[in-house]
């Protein structure tokens, strides 16, 4: 019986150390693409305010002349996971340009997520906020993770993107880009 | 009348072999985890296991104790993908239209609001239980053309091994499509 209990316990840990991964690594995933859809006709940006890995606050409405990446994602979801090295290296590519990209974390807490950052590679240097009720799903139309909104200097909705895409492609940098012109 | 079924099955049989070949099933090799997928009309669905352990794992590191998640581990749970790469149009679903099928009996799936209302009448962490809400599969949207797309945990409602066919619904400005997987089992304990 302890026998039994102990080899349960074994089989937890190891589960708790690879589950997830695991998960994020099942067969048939399907391929992470780089279309992202316009919102016709542009929507206002809802609110967004929340503070970020240094305790500041971050609010959207001071963004406004920049093209603002806003990705609702969690450390858990799998193709949150997997686009995340492309949005840095979108940011990287864009920063100097008037870009600002917003990881708005749904649900989690600072050290859940600093100890994940670490395992991206590149590591995030784009500004994560915390939503710890996950409030700013519904304001924002959110229905799954991960989901992004492109939004114009304006500070309307130009393009929407459900489900995980590559942020560093060259089409996505390009259209994104476009919006400053 | 040998020569009768000879003849429907010359004539049917190609059509069986085609509805058949739109399936494929394949099996982690690592986990031992078994996928059923499907791709018609432009929609890619697919059913991926998600074993016992790995549920139990990935709840307890959300913030759940291991007899709280019990209920949901042992209901037959599926990482479920649905994306729309190059349907006629834009693609919106509602999963409780979906059907399941048990010795052709249809089953009802428990929604996501049951789940989590189960789970606000516990003691879990109300971290845990946003984590499990947004952990599972939208139970409604709408997927533009180009590859919208979501992963997510379905839970079917059925015991352990269970066979069952499933048929995934959605339309495009008002008229239905589906897509269907047939022999998918659930885990085994």
């Amino acid at each position: 019986m302890l026998k039994n209990k102990f080899i349960q316990h074994c089989a937890l840990l190891l589960t708790l150390l690879t589950g997830v991964s695991n998960i994020a690594h099942a067969q048939g995933l399907p391929p992470l693409t780089h279309n992202l859809t316009a919102v016709n006709p542009a929507l206002p940006a809802p609110e967004l305010r929340f503070k970020d890995l240094d305790d500041d606050v971050v609010d959207i409405k001071d963004l406004k002349g920049k093209v603002v990446v806003v990705n609702f994602w969690a450390t858990w979801c799998p193709p949150c996971r997997r686009e995340m090295g492309s949005l840095e290296r979108l940011y990287q590519a864009t920063k100097e340009q008037k870009v600002e990209v917003l990881a708005v974390n749904i649900g989690e807490d600072i050290d859940t997520v600093f100890s994940f950052l670490g395992t991206i590679e590149p590591s995030p240097n784009f500004k994560i906020l915390f939503d710890t009720d996950g409030d700013s799903m519904q304001k924002w139309g959110v229905k799954g993770l991960p989901t992004t909104y492109i939004v114009k200097p304006d500070g309307t909705i130009a393009y929407r993107a459900v489900g995980g895409r590559e942020f560093d492609h060259p089409d996505i940098q390009k259209t994104i880009i476009n919006l400053l012109k | 009348m040998k020569y009768i079924i000879a003849s429907l099955a010359f004539w049917f049989i190609p059509f069986i072999g085609y509805a058949v070949a739109k399936q494929s099933t394949n099996t982690n090799p690592i986990t031992g985890a078994q996928t059923w997928e499907t791709h018609i009309d432009g929609v890619h669905f697919s059913l991926t296991q998600i074993l016992p352990d790995q549920l139990r794992a990935f709840y307890v590191n959300r913030g759940f104790t291991l007899e709280q998640i019990e209920p949901y581990v042992s209901s037959c749970v599926y990482m479920t993908v649905l994306r729309n790469d190059s349907a006629p149009g834009d693609i919106h679903y509602i999963s409780n239209n979906w059907s399941i099928f048990v010795n052709n009996k249809r089953h009802k799936l428990k929604s996501v609001d049951e789940w989590v209302n189960y789970y606000k009448k516990t003691a879990a962490k109300k971290s845990a239980i946003i984590a499990f809400r947004w952990a599972q599969f939208p139970p409604e949207h709408e997927y533009k053309v180009g590859g919208d797309w979501n992963q997510g945990m379905l839970s079917i409602g059925l015991a352990y091994g269970t066979t069952f066919n499933a048929i995934a619904k959605w339309d495009i400005a008002g008229k239905e499509f589906k897509a269907t997987l047939t022999g998918v089992q659930c885990a085994k304990k």
